[in-house]
């Protein structure tokens, strides 16, 4: 995200210009866009004109219009960001209080206007315009006839593929088969790999699984891309690493992470720290329950004692509509930070960030045990 | 693809409206007489009228509805020279009924059937024309002369149509991720079931008579840490038995010695892939046949590397009872019983769970150990306290020592000197002593297919499993789920040799007609048309969790294992903590799962599996929940919850 102006006053209203650069920024902006602000931005509308025959004419007329932000969509299979709203700009095509729906471009700027830019949101700011090298990381997850493609970004796990196909066992005379549908599954994942996987982008490709499914699919790459003479892979080889996992399913995906060859890739990036957090979380809930809590009321009965060291929080708690809930957490976070504690925000479209929403979204390992706290209803 | 999804649902909803008061239950009954017999509507139009008399099928005497047109069991025409021509003329034949609606409101109803149809299924249209005509028409009178003195509770017609439409809309969608269309269908079909299954006779033929061939077929299972010497023993004794030619047996050795894996040789014999061969492990599980002087024996040789326990989950499943391979040399013996690395424990218990409860623990590799009385002790002490643990009574193991590679104490008294100590059976002998559990075969068919084969030069599907309970017989109609096609049973295998029956218990190849292979996955279950298996991607358990690190959650995701099938699982809700040793509720709503604890959870699966309550069915209603490649729970099934959209 690269921020072009920036006119804001800490804990009030601002203005920011911004350009987003990837798909990662469009989710960095539907953070931080929140019904109530206003949205400056050039797009295409459809206009009726009256020609001169008497007919009328629809034309797609480029404008630039503002709008006061009533909702915002963010799709994940397409990363398009929507936002809904009425006009407030007087502009010679449309009138104001008329709806409209911009849909934000990537590499198009736009001006977002806040009445209050609280810390949490120059945070989020902040971090986007960071010039870190992305995280960007794309992974084969598979097994033996199921594969998923994920791309690993900064903010943002998406899935860009999934293939399945049904494998028969290697009983006697169908054998042939069996190596057959295993050289097809291949060749589709290949397929997807090769469509989705962009090594310009991306700073390395790991290909996981149990067993010895990714040592075949890796020589299947190879040797696949030394016969169809595939540019992109033979130059890249070195970039791409063989992980295992216990499983093919997408929740393996936090094991990929783990890993040591893995994890010196993304060591300073958002998605490893959430790992972490998460993986500390787990390990204080098991050995020492009574140290650790999750679920909002838990955690806010502990907040009121001091007790909590570090709190795990997702962003989706803070696009709650409401705004007294919005500033509750912002609260919260502020004050756990004043006190010495650390506050991780989890990006709710990491495979960490989906695994906290599943417990509540919401969780703390505190200071000291807190034991009454089970006997309270979450 | 997603507009295809909606196509269904919405077309659905439009026939429910205007067959509302239909009970769809009937519906789908006759649409499974459709498909697979592929009688013309309109005799059965014809006879729809008629009293409920009785007719005599001609060749398996049985009493079928004047209504039917072909025999319940057999599937023999009733009318074998009536030929009428299922596209064309059903809807000229359809007019003359005289209690039939108009014409037109045939044909409005049938537009709308078709319209709401998906584009390649024309043929079948004229068949719901008729339908339609016959659930406007036919209220009390045509649903309980059709039906059959099983379905007591059905009392009207639904709307043929829509039901109609859910085999074709789900025909069509079957690759894609055809959820919404199957839901659709196993909700119909989990409706029906309820009030049918106490009613369930069991033919004559599939009972079990002293008659037949005196042998019974016996599941062997063989577990135990990775190279232990599973498949070398498993080859060492199908070659001692004469099961494999010295022909085969050269070809396997002279094979193994080129790659330089001579002491694999008789591992071969199981391990068939290429990639099993060169790494030197069975990676799924094989399936070797022999007998013994008791028994029929399966052989179910399972992988005992631990990324591919989901594999030897799926084929032991199926095991009657086990044994258990432990290697005697020092070290090994050590890593295997590991609590953290070694398979011997998870297999241990995981073969518990099965609801086997005699095992066999062959002590291999003794020849290694020079056949000395004092290591087989100490493994004998140490590996008997966790299996008492694990729940194993004391009188139903057995202990071998014994040498795969040496061939002594398999299949005939120990000739070394130094194994004179050991004054017990062989392992031929052990395998003879075991008892034949308790066989289903009052109850419905059910079998949980293991395999698919698709053979490409005949367009055959096969589906390979062992038969929980019921029986199936050359010819028999069966219903394949999730799918919930109706296939017949064209041919039946057992050990590589056609066979006509068979019962529970018995490991066959199944060789399905009427069905497409994409019908059929590796997780399906065959059962009886009448009494369908249910189909659910939620469900509540009880279970049992082992030693884990990290503690379960509300969250948790996990991998779900139930007979052949295998989902990604979430849990849900966790509903109450049990004590172990009463069953009671000591806690409910706990904030999480530590090792060692009784609870009942809920979850919800990525997909639909084919699950029975533990209670009516224990094959399918064992699960095994696993994650980070460990088993962390074992459970069973306690309530089928309806599944959702």
């Amino acid at each position: 995200m690269k921020i072009v102006r920036r006119d804001i006053e800490p804990d009030g209203p601002g203005s920011v210009k911004m350009v987003p650069e990837e798909a990662d920024d469009l989710w960095v902006a539907y953070n931080l866009i929140a019904a109530g602000d206003t949205v400056m931005a050039v797009t295409v509308r459809k206009v009726l004109r009256e020609a001169a025959s008497g007919g009328r004419d629809a034309e797609r007329v480029k404008l630039k219009l503002e709008i006061k932000v009533e909702t915002v969509e963010y799709d994940k299979e397409g990363s398009v960001l929507r936002i809904r709203g009425k006009n407030i700009l007087e502009n010679e095509h449309v009138k104001i209080g008329a709806f409209h729906t911009l849909e934000l471009d990537l590499h198009r700027p736009f001006v977002l206007r806040k009445v209050l830019w609280d810390s949490l949101s120059l945070d989020t700011l902040h971090q986007a315009s960071d010039i870190k090298a992305s995280a960007d990381l794309a992974v084969v997850l598979m097994q033996e006839g199921l594969a998923h493609i994920l791309l690993v970004g900064k903010s943002v796990t998406t899935t860009r593929s999934r293939v399945e196909t049904s494998i028969p066992r290697k009983h006697g005379p169908s054998i042939a088969g069996y190596d057959k549908a295993l050289n097809k599954f291949f060749d589709n994942v290949l397929q997807a790999f090769l469509k989705h996987v962009d090594f310009n982008v991306v700073r390395c490709a790991v290909i996981a699984s149990p067993g010895f499914t990714k040592d075949q699919f890796h020589r299947h790459l190879l040797l696949e891309a030394e016969r169809r003479q595939l540019r992109a892979i033979i130059e890249n080889k070195s970039r791409i690493i063989l992980v295992h996992t216990t499983s093919g399913y997408k929740h393996s995906l936090r094991e990929v992470l783990d890993a040591p060859n893995v994890m010196n890739i993304i060591k300073n990036t958002k998605a490893a720290e959430e790992v972490r957090a998460l993986k500390d979380f787990f390990a204080m809930l098991s050995n020492e329950p009574a140290r650790a809590c999750y679920g909002p009321k838990h955690v806010e009965v502990a907040h009121e004692q001091m007790a909590i060291q570090t709190l795990l929080i997702t962003d989706e708690l803070f696009r709650s509509s409401d705004v007294a809930t919005r500033q509750k957490y912002v609260n919260l976070v502020d004050s756990v930070k004043a006190s010495g504690g650390t506050a991780h925000i989890f990006s709710s479209m990491h495979v960490s960030g989906e695994q906290l929403a599943q417990l509540t979204g919401i969780a703390a390992i505190l200071r000291f045990p807190l034991p009454d706290l089970d006997d309270i209803e979450m | 693809m997603p507009r295809k999804v909606d196509y269904g649902f919405r077309y659905e909803d439009d026939n429910y409206d205007v067959y509302e008061d239909y009970d769809y239950d009937y519906a789908d009954d006759y649409d499974y007489e459709e498909e697979e017999n592929g009688i013309a509507p309109v005799t059965k139009a014809k006879q729809e009228a008629s009293r409920t008399g009785v007719w005599r099928c001609p060749i398996c005497t049985y009493d079928n509805e004047n209504s039917m047109s072909a025999c319940d069991i057999c599937g023999v025409l009733r009318n074998p020279l009536v030929k009428v021509n299922n596209k064309g003329d059903t809807a000229a034949a359809a007019a003359f009924k005289f209690d039939a609606p108009s014409p037109d409101d045939l044909v409005s109803n049938g537009l709308r059937s078709v319209k709401s149809k998906s584009k390649d299924s024309r043929g079948r249209g004229t068949n719901f024309l008729v339908e339609s005509e016959l659930a406007a028409n036919g209220l009390v009178s045509s649903s309980t002369s059709v039906t059959r003195e099983r379905h007591n509770g059905v009392e009207e017609n639904d709307s043929t149509s829509g039901s109609g439409n859910k085999p074709e809309t789900f025909n069509t969608r079957m690759d894609t991720e055809s959820l919404p269309s199957k839901s659709g269908k196993a909700r119909s079909i989990i409706e029906r079931k309820t009030e049918s299954i106490s009613q369930y006779i069991p033919e004559k033929w599939m009972t079990p008579n002293n008659k037949d061939d005196g042998l019974s077929q016996l599941n062997l299972a063989i577990v135990g840490h990775v190279d232990s010497g599973k498949s070398t023993l498993s080859g060492r004794m199908l070659h001692l038995l004469g099961r494999i030619s010295q022909k085969e047996m050269h070809k396997y050795e002279k094979e193994a010695k080129q790659q330089g894996k001579g002491s694999f040789a008789f591992a071969w014999a199981l391990d068939e892939s290429a990639e099993e061969r060169e790494r030197g492990i069975t990676m799924t599980v094989g399936v070797a046949f022999f007998t013994s002087r008791k028994y029929h024996v399966v052989l179910l040789d399972s992988p005992g590397h631990r990324d591919f326990v989901p594999n030897m989950i799926s084929g032991a499943t199926q095991a009657d009872a086990a044994i258990l391979v432990v290697d005697a040399s020092m070290g090994s013996f050590e890593a295997g019983i590991d609590a953290i690395g070694g398979q011997t424990r998870e297999h241990a218990q995981l073969i518990r769970s099965f609801g086997v409860d005699q095992i066999i623990i062959v002590v291999n590799k003794m020849d290694v150990v020079e056949y000395s009385k004092e290591r087989f002790d100490v493994i004998k002490q140490k590996l008997g306290t966790f299996l008492r643990s694990c729940g194993f009574k004391d009188s139903s193991i057995l202990w071998i020592p014994a040498s795969a590679m040496e061939n002594q104490n398999l299949v005939a008294n120990p000739s070394e000197a130094r194994l004179s100590w050991f004054k017990g059976p062989s392992l031929l002998d052990a395998i003879d002593s075991l008892q034949l559990p308790e066989r289903d075969y009052s109850k419905p068919l059910l079998m949980p297919i293991c395999d698919v084969i698709k053979s490409q030069s005949q367009g055959q599907v096969t589906a390979c499993g062992k038969l929980e309970s019921g029986a199936i017989r050359t010819g028999s109609k069966v219903l394949v789920m999730p799918s919930g096609i109706t296939a017949t049973a064209r041919s039946l295998e057992r050990d590589s040799q056609l066979c006509n029956i068979a019962r529970a218990g018995d490991n066959v190849t199944v060789n399905l007609q009427g069905i497409e292979g994409n019908q059929v996955t590796a997780g399906g279950v065959i059962c009886h048309p009448d009494y369908p298996v249910q189909v659910t991607n939620r469900l509540q358990l009880k279970i049992l969790v082992l030693d884990i690190s990290t503690p379960i959650v509300m969250g948790s995701q996990l991998e779900f294992h139930i007979h052949h099938a295998k989902e990604a699982a979430r849990i849900v809700k966790i509903l109450s903590l049990l004590d172990p040793k009463t069953g009671n509720t000591t806690k409910k709503s706990p904030r999480c799962l530590l090792a060692k604890q009784n609870a009942i959870v809920e979850v919800v699966l990525q997909g639909p599996v084919c699950v029975e309550e533990y209670s009516s069915c224990r094959a399918l209603g064992r699960v095994f929940l696993r994650s980070s490649g460990r088993t962390i729970a074992l459970g069973i099934v306690t309530q089928v919850i309806k599944r959702e959209e």
